[in-house]
């Protein structure tokens, strides 16, 4: 039977009395020691009840509902538009010992390539009023995501495909704040390196790619943990606003990307979300990403 | 502060000039969908079912997203759509009487509340929640596990705060009782000391 003093208690715990019932309970609470040991009973049901779903909130969203939130089917989510890279497209893949300035004229190739095509859309998007620029902004903006997020899965395969004779334009040394300094030079923003290493992932360079229309960062890590790696974890600038993770697929190829006070993410591998997810929100926290 | 910890901790709030175009609206959605998940396993007691009340909560929301009044809380809206459906559901299949009866029948009882052993398994509080009648795990999911204020857990709920209020402390009660009340608690927890 509920007794009229349960839920007052109740409402003590949950700060939902003012201020003079407050005190009425306190007193009550420091004269009656049955009381007290009632309150904590309360307490530390009241935490065993939000551990016991505690666990919801670190699983992974499943995909469905992601595409149920965005008004779409899963079968409907763009297909993979991964750039055609291949290891053997690069017959002088620079070594990871190669020095920055070797790698600097690649990277501004491929930059102005993957930067024309940005402008190619922008240009396309505002000479063609009744396609693109005459649908709504969220249109053009889920358009704008999917571009990018190609080119952050086209990047991942280009490196997970040269493996050892991977582009590294700043290749990790002894000291991988070098390494950093050298890319921050070239993007808007410092970069700064999550350590990976808890996972199994080492740090093996950066790169200079575009993200969003920006050049942006792209942190190469490997493992020998096939389960995991290798992955690439893309850090650009954005003007657009701040979105929660989210995960995206483009063939074989998964991206959990999300936006945080002017920079965009991308952590992008081939490994399952789970982990993808683990590693985020590790990322995130080292970054204060989020 | 973790990603998951991130979207489980502030309410989330639609920004009045904002673009009603779906995929301003979906990443309001996406960022809320954790805690959705959580308020539905706990409604539910069932992972599977949790997330097809989450999708069709997802799905109704945004059939009617003008429907949504700018400045009030984008969460607690949520919150409402997916009570409103499971409460839906439950009636559909008459679960309430039940759920009610068994929660009346330990409620019966006035054995003292003993403090509850920090080791106990967590799926025997999952289950002791889920014996709790609808009304009750609605007000305890909303309070207890997703920290709204009374206030605002009855408005999802649309009812008086007071309502709120009983239901909150039959539903503590009711668990505390069910959790001393439960071999399958002591056992669980002579498990664990065993291994």
């Amino acid at each position: 039977m509920l007794k009229r003093s349960d839920d007052r208690l109740i409402a003590y715990l949950d700060g939902e009395v003012d201020a003079s019932e407050r005190r009425e309970i306190e007193a009550w609470l420091d004269a009656d020691p049955t009381a007290r040991d009632k309150l904590a009973a309360l307490a530390e049901s009241a935490a065993l009840v939000r551990s016991a779903f505690d666990e919801v909130m670190h699983e992974p969203v499943p995909e469905r509902l992601i595409a149920a939130a965005r008004g779409e089917r899963p079968s409907a989510v763009p297909s993979a538009k991964i750039l055609p890279f291949k290891r053997s497209g690069f017959p002088g893949h620079a070594r990871a010992g190669r020095s920055w300035w070797f790698g600097v004229p690649l990277a501004a190739s491929l930059f102005g390539l993957l930067l024309g095509g940005s402008a190619a859309y922008l240009s396309v998007a505002k000479l063609l009023p009744g396609a693109l620029s005459g649908k709504q902004p969220g249109v053009e903006m889920a358009a704008a995501d999917n571009l990018w997020l190609d080119n952050a899965a086209g990047y991942f395969k280009l490196a997970a495909n040269a493996g050892d004779g991977a582009l590294i334009d700043v290749p990790a040394t002894s000291d991988p704040r070098e390494a950093l300094q050298k890319i921050s030079q070239s993007v808007p923003q410092e970069v700064r390196l999550p350590d990976l290493k808890p996972w199994g992932l080492s740090f093996r360079g950066a790169r200079l790619v575009v993200a969003e229309g920006r050049p942006a960062a792209q942190l190469v890590y490997t493992t020998d943990n096939k389960a995991i790696g290798p992955l690439t974890l893309i850090i650009g600038s954005s003007k657009e606003p701040d979105i929660s993770p989210t995960l995206a697929h483009r063939q074989d190829v998964n991206l959990l990307y999300w936006r945080h006070q002017g920079r965009a993410y991308a952590l992008v591998g081939q490994t399952d979300i789970g982990y993808l997810w683990g590693i985020a929100n590790d990322v995130a926290w080292q970054l204060d990403a989020i | 502060m973790s990603l998951s910890q991130k979207l489980a901790g502030s309410p989330v709030h639609l920004i009045a000039d904002s673009d009603p175009v779906t995929t301003r609206f979906g990443d309001q959605l996406i960022a809320v969908l954790p805690r959705l998940r959580r308020f539905a396993r706990g409604l539910t007691g069932s992972a599977v079912e949790a997330d097809d009340l989450v999708q069709a909560a997802c799905e109704r929301a945004l059939a009617r997203r003008h429907q949504f009044q700018e400045g009030t809380r984008f969460d607690s809206w949520m919150f409402r759509i997916v009570q409103t459906i499971w409460i839906d559901q439950v009636r559909s299949r008459d679960v309430r009487k039940e759920g009610g009866e068994i929660a009346e029948e330990r409620l019966g009882s006035d054995e003292p509340v003993r403090r509850v052993e920090a080791r106990l398994a967590l799926q025997e509080v999952r289950r002791a929640v889920d014996r709790l009648p609808p009304d009750q795990r609605t007000a305890l999911l909303l309070v207890t596990v997703d920290g709204l204020s009374y206030k605002e857990a009855a408005e999802v709920v649309r009812v008086p705060v007071g309502t709120i209020m009983s239901r909150l402390a039959r539903a503590r009660i009711a668990l505390q009782q069910q959790l001393e009340a439960g071999g399958g608690m002591r056992r669980s927890i002579d498990n664990a000391e065993a291994q």
